[in-house]
């Protein structure tokens, strides 16, 4: 099983370093691959991934087809979200901005949601570090829901259990990216493998700024921002600029 | 808008828990303890027996049909991790069952102290008395294990809410016994119950003391630190939304008031030897100022909780 879905993931890598001429090299790197015939390979594999996405806010234009593609794929109940966008307005005139921030889950390193899940039906999974929650064990005490500070999480009120991003698990699987990133028509989304340093997210995030949302948590987020706008309505208490953020999820306020 | 995902089933849970588990926690230790108070013990330790496990059981009902899906609940004893409502759910089931045993040794109408079941009652004693601080004492671990949450991540949230529960324990076998308190002419029976009264009284005052050190150490210290913690307390600290019911019902007539009243009663006992007489009046307006307080300590905490936020993205 383990190793078929290996050999399937790393099908398209393959074929890339074959084709630019590499040939000698990654077939001598393919073959423990895609036979699996050592223990070393077996030891390999659990950290063989870990996905992450890198949100590029230069480029995100708010216009919200991530957060529909989102509720089309996972036909999410009317006024709530998995993935949503917020605005950001600051300043007064003629001194004014507006910036853009994506959101979702973060599928952070540390998840607290899973730390504090009774049940253990929310738990990272070893194979891809996606944060799932598995709904035979969930039992919809919220607990989860409170423990998230980037209030990713809700509870679906078709199903009565905890609901979230989970990275387009059933896309990811077959090799497609998540449908908020296919869908993005600026192109501010990267998917991919931060574990592979010749991933495109890794290249990225090597090359650029980034920032993680609420880093002072310890959560260790996975999913980064190039030019991201840290404002928040907290600054308003100080007088100076004034900060608005408007969520878009009905009338939720950002946590 | 803050979305409140726990509202008052959770807030009722937490009371109802906490005065339970507290009521068998003061009856198993006054059961225990060695000496002093002759058979008033006795009478104090069936009260708070008979009275403990209706709450806890009245508040878990609530929790768990607030989940929408009851039977999912049973999802909980499949496994054991270090979730605080894990540990704690296991706690609340080991704490009904032997709450409920040890409420039946209290039962039949020629219990008294060392009847046959006298040994079967310490023993069970012995096993309600942690189990219940673990109720007591979960709830606000549960709270407190969220650094999403600035409000409640403090450590001292959870000894906030082992002592009010205590109390609400103490408050509720002292209003109970006053209500069904039988009037009689025997000198024997009146001291007995003076004695228990006193028990209870000063037992009382000594927590609520506790709880008003360790409300001033929490608030204190959320105002020394700075970032989150300092702006969810202010909620609570005057100007806040909260500021109202926390200092007014919690902390004035919910924990002040009543200890005041109480030192002033046992005074003349405790530091001159002199008599303790329990009045009717103060026997039944203290414990339900307290019973106010420790419900609206909940409330007020368990919503602070939810609408304040961390302040930096």
């Amino acid at each position: 099983m383990n190793a078929k879905q290996k050999k399937l993931a790393s099908r398209r890598g393959f074929m890339q370093k074959l084709l630019g001429g590499a040939a000698v090299a990654s077939a001598a790197a393919a073959v423990p691959v895609l036979t699996t015939a050592t223990s070393e390979v077996e030891e390999k594999q659990p950290q063989a991934k870990h996905y992450g996405m890198l949100i590029d806010t230069r480029k995100c234009i708010g216009c919200h087809s991530c957060s529909v593609a989102c509720k089309a794929e996972f036909d999410v109940p009317l006024g709530f979200t998995r993935s949503w966008v917020e605005y950001t307005e600051k300043g007064s005139y003629p001194n004014v901005s507006r910036n853009f921030l994506p959101r979702l889950c973060n599928h952070c390193r540390h998840p607290q949601c899973v730390d504090v899940c009774p049940t253990g039906a929310t738990y990272k999974r070893k194979q891809d570090g996606i944060v799932v929650i598995d709904t035979g064990l969930c039992i919809g005490c919220k607990y989860c829901i409170q423990a998230c500070p980037y209030d990713a999480r809700f509870l679906n009120p078709v199903t009565g259990f905890a609901d979230k991003c989970d990275f387009c698990i059933h896309r990811v699987s077959k090799g497609l990216d998540p449908a908020c990133v296919n869908s993005c028509v600026g192109g501010a989304r990267v998917f991919g493998d931060i574990s592979d340093p010749d991933s495109e997210i890794s290249r990225q995030l090597a090359t650029n700024p980034v920032t993680v949302l609420r880093p002072g948590k310890g959560t260790e987020p996975n999913v980064y921002y190039i030019a991201a706008d840290h404002s928040s309505e907290h600054e308003n208490k100080r007088g100076w600029y004034d900060v608005r953020v408007t969520t878009h999820r009905r009338e939720k306020k950002r946590r | 808008m803050h979305e409140l995902n726990w509202g008052i089933h959770v807030i009722l849970y937490l009371f109802l828990a906490g005065l339970g588990a507290g009521a068998v926690v003061v009856s198993g230790s006054v059961l225990l303890r060695k000496g002093g108070f002759g058979s008033s013990r006795f009478a104090v330790a069936r009260c708070g027996a008979l009275i403990g496990p209706i709450p806890v059981m009245l508040g878990t009902f609530m929790l768990v049909f607030e989940l929408g899906q009851p039977f999912r609940a049973l999802n909980l004893f499949k496994v054991i991790n270090l979730s605080p409502m894990s540990i704690g759910s296991w706690f609340l089931a080991a704490f009904i069952f032997f709450s409920l045993l040890y409420a039946l040794t209290f039962l039949p109408p020629w219990a008294g102290p060392g009847d046959r079941l006298a040994r079967m009652r310490r023993t069970l004693a012995w096993i309600c008395v942690p189990s219940g601080i673990g109720v007591a004492i979960y709830t606000g671990i549960l709270l407190g294990a969220m650094p999403a949450r600035p409000f409640w991540n403090s450590p001292i949230l959870a000894g906030l809410f082992l002592l009010s529960a205590v109390s609400s324990g103490v408050a509720a076998i002292m209003l109970m016994g006053a209500f069904f308190r039988r009037k009689s002419t025997d000198p024997a029976v009146r001291d007995d119950y003076h004695n228990s009264s006193y028990l209870l009284t000063a037992t009382d005052a000594i927590i609520l003391g506790g709880e008003l050190v360790i409300i001033f150490l929490f608030l204190l210290f959320a105002h020394l630190t700075i970032g989150d913690v300092r702006y969810a307390v202010a909620e609570i600290l005057p100007g806040g939304q909260l500021a109202m019911p926390f200092w007014i019902l919690v902390v004035g007539f919910g924990v002040f008031v009543p200890f005041v009243i109480e030192i002033i009663e046992i005074r003349p006992k405790l530091l001159n030897g002199g008599v303790f007489k329990s009045r009717m009046a103060i026997e039944v307006v203290v414990p339900i100022l307290i019973l106010i307080g420790g419900f609206t300590l909940r409330y007020v905490v368990v919503i602070a909780g939810q609408i304040s936020a961390s302040a930096a993205l």
